[in-house]
């Protein structure tokens, strides 16, 4: 880690212990993770995106991908933990 | 007062201004006037061809949108099909969007001509529109000064004239914060009212996509257009569609009662609160009748919103690894991105006995009651937006210093309840806005009291 990442964790770290410190005598109530609890985690199946459409989708896609090979399938770096195996 | 925005569509669909030759003003005030503004990233090479076909139509008689013709700014973390959508980041400053927000699509569907993706901090983390990595934007309004953040070149946008009307996003105070600083109007919908589908998020459970206008009509019209349920979006409110602009005007603020909270003067520098309670007097003179109400706790929520962004702004960027596309976020972003990234990498690990997310989710809840408990009392809240004025851009404040900027604007987001800004008046010619805090899916109330005040100023 460089010395700019430390410095910056040693601030990040400081601002989570003053909330710590801060919330110690408030209430301990029931959780809120979201404000509204109207959930639609279902996605419906809508109607398939037409072919030219899904054409040109890939053609964005792929466009954005840092490498790819002859046919245009992405090619990823492996993983650096893995590579020390 | 207040009906620019509705003036201009009137005069496209009377054929008095045609759709092009708005484009073609809004390009050209950008091309003069964003070198030293820097309000846009990108604009939009198809623009012009987009308002040739609304002119076609409105030729032929065809029915076109009600925001048919108007030029609209987007920030660069929604996806607009073609323009990039950086977040003004190196990580992503080379990616393309490969599809349209459900928001864009919404827009777009109405008339409405993205004429560019406007500046923002960096991945909308920042009160001040200083930590874009492609250049701060300044402020229209308050040359010299920071025009707020994250949303800044919306704010920035909207307050020189460059377009008619802006999309932002609101995670602890975005929309409302620039809107203040910017002296425009602001609003933060209700969280669930409008979807995030396509909005490259901070903090899923707390952002939300709204509108900055130079009048209040034009930010209800924006926002008529964006509400509403879609089955794509995974977290949102059962509605159908809304409908402000018919009922914005009736007896404004009369009868309306008005919360205001002694708290607000405890946390904001009396000068700006000068101003707010001359925005209260004049409610009060218009009939509203003013109640205070308690929020014992209002400031704690500052320290609970940053633990509880960074956790989920921590988990929103671990598919920003470089390897699909963009680059890897740690080696490229800036000093407050890296900080929230590491501060939620920290909070996870930590994270043992709910001693820090978990408390602060803890907090969370007890702002939501307390502001729940005020608005039972009342139509809407009151008060500062920003507890001070802005700094000069580049003056050097501590971390500290730069998020208590929020300190008014994140109980809403925590809350989930609505918000909206308008201009109250000026400190030394800097703006200053005041919040008008609604309950949920309370945005006609917030609107028809901003509306009452622009009419009346």
């Amino acid at each position: 880690m460089s010395e700019r990442e430390k410095e910056i964790e040693r601030s990040a770290e400081e601002i989570v212990e003053s909330f710590v410190e801060a919330a110690k005598e408030l209430p301990k109530l029931k959780e809120t993770y979201y404000s509204q609890e109207a959930y639609n985690i279902v996605r419906p199946d809508g109607k398939p995106t037409p072919a030219k459409e899904r054409a040109k989708f890939r053609k964005r896609f792929i466009s954005n991908m840092p490498t790819s090979d002859d046919q245009g399938n992405l090619k990823v770096e492996v993983a650096r933990w893995a590579e020390k195996r | 007062m207040g009906r620019e925005t509705l003036e201009k569509l009137d005069a496209i669909r009377r054929g008095e201004l045609s759709a092009v030759e708005n484009v073609q003003r809004a390009l050209e005030r950008i091309k003069k006037q964003d070198k030293r503004i820097k309000a846009f990233i990108e604009l939009n090479p198809n623009a012009l061809a987009e308002a040739e076909a609304i002119d076609r139509m409105l030729k032929r008689g065809e029915r076109v949108g009600k925001l048919a013709g108007l030029a609209i700014g987007v920030k660069s973390n929604l996806n607009v099909t073609g323009l990039r959508a950086t977040c003004a980041s190196r990580t992503l400053e080379d990616y393309v969007s490969t599809y349209d927000a459900e928001v864009v699509k919404r827009v777009r569907a109405e008339g409405g001509i993205v004429v560019g993706m406007n500046n923002m901090d960096e991945f909308a983390c920042g009160s001040s529109g200083e930590t874009s990595a492609f250049s701060p934007t300044d402020n229209p309004a308050a040359p010299g000064h920071i025009p707020g953040g994250s949303s800044s070149g919306g704010g920035a946008s909207i307050a020189a004239g460059l377009c008619d009307l802006c999309l932002g996003t609101d995670t602890g105070g975005s929309i409302r914060n620039p809107a203040s600083h910017c002296g425009v109007v602001g609003v933060k919908p209700t969280y669930g009212l409008v979807p995030r589908q396509g909005l490259i998020d901070l903090g899923m459970s707390l952002d939300q996509i709204g509108p900055i206008a130079p009048d209040v009509q034009g930010a209800a019209l924006l926002l008529e257009t964006i509400a509403g349920k879609t089955p794509n979006e995974c977290v949102m409110l059962d509605v159908e569609r809304v409908s402000y602009m018919s009922r914005l005007e009736g007896d404004g603020a009369k009868g309306m009662r008005i919360g205001i909270s002694p708290k607000f003067a405890e946390l904001t520098d009396p000068a700006v609160m000068g101003i707010i309670d001359g925005a209260v007097e004049k409610l009060r003179e218009l009939g509203a009748e003013v109640v205070e109400v308690e929020l014992p706790n209002l400031e704690r929520g500052l320290p609970a919103y940053y633990l509880i962004v960074s956790v989920e702004f921590f988990s929103a960027t671990r598919k920003f690894d470089g390897r699909k596309y963009g680059k890897r976020i740690e080696e490229v972003c800036g000093e407050e991105v890296l900080r929230r990234i590491l501060r939620g990498r920290y909070i996870s690990r930590k994270e043992y006995r709910g001693k820090y997310y978990q408390r602060a989710l803890q907090v969370r809840t007890l702002i939501r009651q307390e502001l729940m408990r005020a608005l039972e009392r009342v139509d809407v809240i009151v008060g500062p937006t920003v507890p001070k004025l802005p700094h000069k851009i580049g003056e050097k404040i501590s971390v500290s210093a730069m998020y208590a900027y929020d300190y008014l604007t994140v109980p809403a987001n925590l809350a989930g309840i609505c918000g909206g800004v308008i201009k109250a008046g000026d400190v030394s010619g800097i703006p200053v806005g005041l919040q008008i805090q609604g309950k949920v899916l309370g945005e006609l109330d917030v609107l028809k009291v901003m509306r009452a005040l622009e009419a009346a100023a």
